[in-house]
């Protein structure tokens, strides 16, 4: 008994008081076997990242991913997706199961390709969530057209008379995890005929309102909006410009449904952006009701899986943290420190319901995953 | 008519035929005059035209009444048939002298697509709605009575509507008036004292028909949500709802004692119910497209029905105890239930151009047409070339391709079924198509520039007796000396995407009053070119112009030139321009200071420029007839750092 109590001590001791207070708080035969709680180091300003990073860590498909990228990985260029991996792997290898790492090797990759992260500023976290979907996926396709280059004969057959390569179009696994399907219906009110059009998208844009929830603003991110005035709608079935009627709605629903809550607006009367921190909640499970009448999957089920919060008065100030569920339970990471929280405590993130305070922990960008893990 | 516009004044015209005694596109509404045996059918190619009715197979047509410049959208035949009245997609309302067919006066108070009218026969009043979600009302013997002079007209209007107005009614007596629109909601005023009734709920979707019984105690409408209404307005509710079509309802008939409703719409289906026992009712007819309006006979025993097609057909009505109370077994789709297949007479109408291809000589203009006709334009003298018939497009279009780039300077619009020609909006856009006017086969003589733009609107006011038109010379200069234009060419300004200012013919700009007209109206810039002759402004294309990799010696070597020229300056003109300043010795830097117009040197010798200077773009030899702008266009692809080399040919 005083040896196991003795042995308890020590532990305490040599890992430092932040660190085993979270492995005592999830308990140690609670803990999750093959997972580690590693907070990520600020290296002035880049919380932006830290958040989203540690979001997308625990967005299991996601991790799986680019861990399999990793082991399959040949080429020795580096690349911003090769650093992720890096990054990921160290997490998923580490020996403690919890602690802190420094991710280098990845923010200095970061600075070289967006010429706008290179500097100590704060920066969107949405931004940066923005650009490193669209830059890993594009990193995919090149190696992917890559390959089919070496694959092709000495001759150079398969290449196009202007230089080009055929471009794979098959949806690489970012498309699988991240791609939803947006159709926008327009109707014009002379022949009342129905065009539609699609669009991909990787996250949704949702305008916030105050005191309400993810799913009301859902709706009104399908609400109809009138064409009219300066603004009418060329119909090419009455060959003018006419009024009508859009609106978007959802065809296909992603396996990882990422929402940007729309909390940084522009006010013409102050010249600036300003922080909208309106209370908006939103579930642990959610369905969406704004899906299109040809859509595939709209009953899909999501379970709320992280979330990155925004912490402060306004844009490019303040503080980004996130929080993430793992096997049941919650954790809060903020920068290299890692908290376990109660499910209760995600409430602290809806916002306020006044304006009166100046400063606010607000949810930013959601993360929910399909309950179904099949695409 | 102020001429402080705040948007940009725009010049457009429409190639056409002197007359066009067919629609062209489709009708959207529908008046008849009972005494004289007349139709009058209202156009959305933009004309009014006037129809005999009686019985036989002769050609129907009487007269076009022409003015507006968009969509006629509805029409009310006032005044015992001696007045009309037109409501128009041009924002304006015009009022027209019926039997002789010619418009009297222009409203301007709407800002926004006019949709539909409202007649109160009993007081000879008449309301006008539209998009603008404004509802006037018009005492139409004041109309009729305005002149030149005497040109103000009051009128009051009905506040209250929220959205975009898609139809009216009122009673006879004009003690009742009903509106339509997206916001589903009818909204109902006493338009003696404009005050408002009531508020209607119930339709799904926006109203574009409506009927008021005589008395105002009863109401029908028609919506986009299929279903038909009647409501009590007396009681201010939805009595019955009448389900017989299957897809939006856009016309409407009462019989005169309200027992019946004849409805119509996008189904294409004419339907008559009796409205106390809705499931009475029988499907007149099929037509070939959704329906847009209809209006009874002299004698009530048939209905004139108009759709987006463009003819016209008078159908008869079953009688009224015919019937059938067989809703379960009635099927809209089943066409064993139509009361009839061939109507009683038949309208026929022409054809609407719906597909456009300019040519690369920005020019000629390849149209199809509701038939699949191809017909071939020249813009440039506003007139159709080649009726091509039935042939295939896409080849005609493929066969006509040349490599020749000319600036954008006018945009087509094919709302009215017709080619409606806007002009670039200003000097730049409008004036930026300089030719060779050999080329475009408009001399055989020297080979001297014009400019397209300018050349047409010195045509299209050729007729303008504008007091400045005497040149240097002292001389009256009038058009251009190269063609004209049709003298029925209808010529139109317009505030650019907007409501439209002033309309007449190419011929009627002569007279004294249009000739004021034109004063207030004609933008200055316009004035310059057309009436005062000034040469538009050239356009300068910057390019670089170096020494091809190829036979790069020491000496050649020289750093990047940039040099500007006009831009349908050919190859053969720079390849001179090297041969002057290169190959001849001297400095490329001195010539680009002249703007890069070489003068003829007479040193060079006999020899062609071309045979003594090899002009390339991305490697590729260039034709020493392709002029600059062509090359950009079609081999650089880009506007950026546009860059020749030049390589000496062995001499």
């Amino acid at each position: 008994m005083s040896i196991c109590q003795d042995l308890g001590l020590n532990f305490q001791q040599r890992m430092g008081a932040n660190i085993s207070q979270l492995e005592r708080d999830i308990g140690s035969e609670q803990f999750p076997p093959n997972e580690h709680y590693f907070g990520l180091v600020n290296f002035g300003n880049t919380c932006y990242s830290n958040s989203v990073l540690q979001a997308l860590y625990f967005c299991r498909p996601f991790r799986e991913k680019v861990l399999e990228y990793k082991a399959k990985n040949k080429r020795t260029k580096e690349t911003l997706l090769t650093c992720l991996a890096d990054l990921f792997y160290s997490i998923a290898t580490q020996k403690k199961k919890v602690g802190s790492i420094a991710p280098k090797k990845f923010i200095a990759r970061l600075r070289k390709e967006k010429e706008e992260f290179d500097n100590y500023m704060q920066q969107d976290a949405h931004e940066f969530l923005n650009f490193l979907i669209n830059h890993i996926n594009e990193i995919i396709l090149a190696e992917r057209n890559q390959s089919t280059l070496k694959l092709q004969k000495p001759s150079g057959e398969g290449v196009t008379c202007n230089g080009t390569v055929p471009q794979n179009t098959e949806p690489t696994w970012v498309h699988e995890i991240f791609q939803g399907t947006l159709t926008s219906e327009t109707r014009c009110l002379n022949c009342e005929t129905v065009s539609s059009k699609d669009e991909h998208f990787f996250d949704l844009q949702v305008d916030v309102g105050q005191n309400t929830s993810i799913t009301h603003c859902l709706k009104c991110f399908s609400d109809t909006e009138t064409l009219c005035n300066d603004n009418k709608f060329k119909c090419d079935n009455c060959s003018s410009y006419q009024e009508a009627q859009k609106r978007m709605r959802v065809k296909k629903l992603p396996l990882i449904l990422a929402l940007h809550l729309k909390r940084f607006k522009y006010m013409e009367q102050y010249n600036r952006h300003i922080k909208v921190s309106h209370r908006v909640v939103f579930p642990l499970e959610l369905r969406l009701f704004n899906t299109s009448d040809d859509a595939v999957n709209p009953d899909r089920l999501y379970d709320l899986v992280a979330v990155v919060v925004h912490c402060g008065s306004g844009p490019n100030r303040g503080h980004y943290i996130s929080i993430v569920k793992s096997h049941g339970f919650w954790l809060l990471f903020d920068d290299d420190m890692v908290d376990k929280i109660d499910a209760s405590a995600i409430e602290d993130f809806y916002g306020l319901t006044s304006d009166i305070q100046k400063s606010s922990e607000t949810g930013y960008i959601l993360f929910y995953q399909s309950r179904d893990a099949s695409c | 008519m102020s001429s402080m516009m705040r948007k940009k004044t725009q010049v457009s015209f429409v190639i056409r035929d002197e007359e066009e005694r067919r629609h062209k596109n489709g009708i959207s509404s529908l008046q008849l005059d009972p005494i004289q045996g007349r139709l009058y059918s209202a156009g959305r190619d933009g004309i009014i035209r006037v129809w005999h009715t009686g019985a036989g197979t002769q050609d129907r047509y009487i007269q076009s009444m022409e003015h507006h410049t968009d969509w006629v959208n509805d029409i009310v035949l006032c005044c015992g048939g001696k007045n009309l009245i037109s409501a128009s997609s041009d924002t304006t309302v015009k009022v027209w002298n019926a039997p002789k067919g010619f418009c009297m006066s222009t409203l301007r108070t709407h800002k926004d697509y006019v949709r539909t009218l409202a007649y109160a026969k009993d007081k000879e009043q008449v309301a006008s709605a539209g998009l603008d979600r404004a509802i006037f009302l018009w005492d139409v013997n004041t109309l009729t009575a305005l002149t030149a002079s005497n040109n103000t007209v009051t009128t009051s209007s009905l506040v209250g509507n929220k959205e975009s107005i898609y139809s009216l009614a009122m009673n006879p007596p004009g003690t009742i008036l009903v509106s339509g629109s997206t916001e589903k909601v009818l909204r109902v005023w006493d338009p003696r004292n404009c005050s408002r009734l009531m508020k209607l709920k119930g339709h799904a979707d926006n109203v574009k028909a409506l009927v008021v019984s005589r008395d105002g105690s009863q109401c029908v409408s028609g919506s986009s949500d299929g279903t038909i209404k009647l409501w009590s307005l007396s009681q201010q509710r939805c009595v019955s709802t009448i389900r017989v079509h299957s897809e939006a309802v856009w016309a409407l008939l009462a019989t005169e004692n309200f027992t019946h409703i004849i409805s119509g719409g996008r189904d294409r289906l004419v339907i008559i119910t009796e409205l106390r026992n809705p499931n009475n009712f029988m499907i007149v007819c099929e037509e070939t497209a959704p329906i847009l309006k209809m209006c009874f006979t002299a004698d009530q025993q048939g209905v004139w029905v108009s759709t987006s097609d463009s003819d016209i057909r008078c159908w008869k009505l079953p009688p009224h105890n015919s019937l059938i109370s067989d809703m379960y077994n009635q099927n809209s789709y089943n066409t064993n239930n139509v009361y009839q297949t061939q109507p009683l007479y038949n309208i026929p109408g022409g054809r609407a151009i719906r597909n456009y291809t300019v040519l690369n000589d920005k020019r000629h203009i390849l149209t199809k047409d509701t038939a699949n006709h191809v017909m071939l334009y020249d813009v440039l003298k506003a007139c159709k070339v080649e009726d091509l018939g039935e042939v295939d497009y896409d080849e005609e279009v493929k066969k006509r391709f040349k490599m020749v780039y000319v600036p954008n300077w006018f945009n087509v619009d094919l709302k009215t079924g017709m080619l409606t020609i806007h002009l670039g909006q200003d000097e730049t856009d409008c004036l930026s198509a300089w030719v060779s006017a050999k080329e475009a086969g408009l001399t055989t003589e020297n080979d001297q520039k014009v400019n397209f733009g300018a050349l047409l609107l010195q045509a299209l006011l050729e007729h303008w007796n504008h007091p400045n038109r005497v040149n240097e010379a002292g001389q009256k200069v009038i058009g251009n000396n190269f063609f004209s234009v049709p003298l029925h060419t209808p010529l139109i300004f317009s505030e650019v995407g907007g409501r439209t200012l002033y309309r007449l013919q190419v011929i009627d700009a002569g007279g004294e009053t249009e000739g004021n007209l034109l004063m207030e109206t004609v933008p200055s810039w316009v004035v310059d070119v057309a009436i005062e002759m000034a040469a538009p402004k050239l356009n300068k294309l910057p390019f670089y112009l170096l020494p091809h990799s190829s036979c790069q010696s020491k000496q050649d070597r020289q750093k990047k030139d940039r040099l500007v020229a006009n831009d349908f300056i050919q190859c053969r003109k720079v390849a001179e321009h090297v041969v002057e300043k290169i190959v001849g010795g001297g400095d490329v830097n001195g010539a680009s200071a002249s703007g890069g117009k070489p003068t003829t040197n007479e040193d060079s010798g006999n020899d062609a420029p071309e045979e003594r200077v090899e002009l390339l773009c991305c490697d590729q030899v260039l034709d020493p007839n392709m002029d600059l702008r062509t090359v950009r266009h079609f081999i650089w692809k880009s506007n950026v750092e546009f860059t020749l080399h030049y390589r000496v040919l062995k001499q």
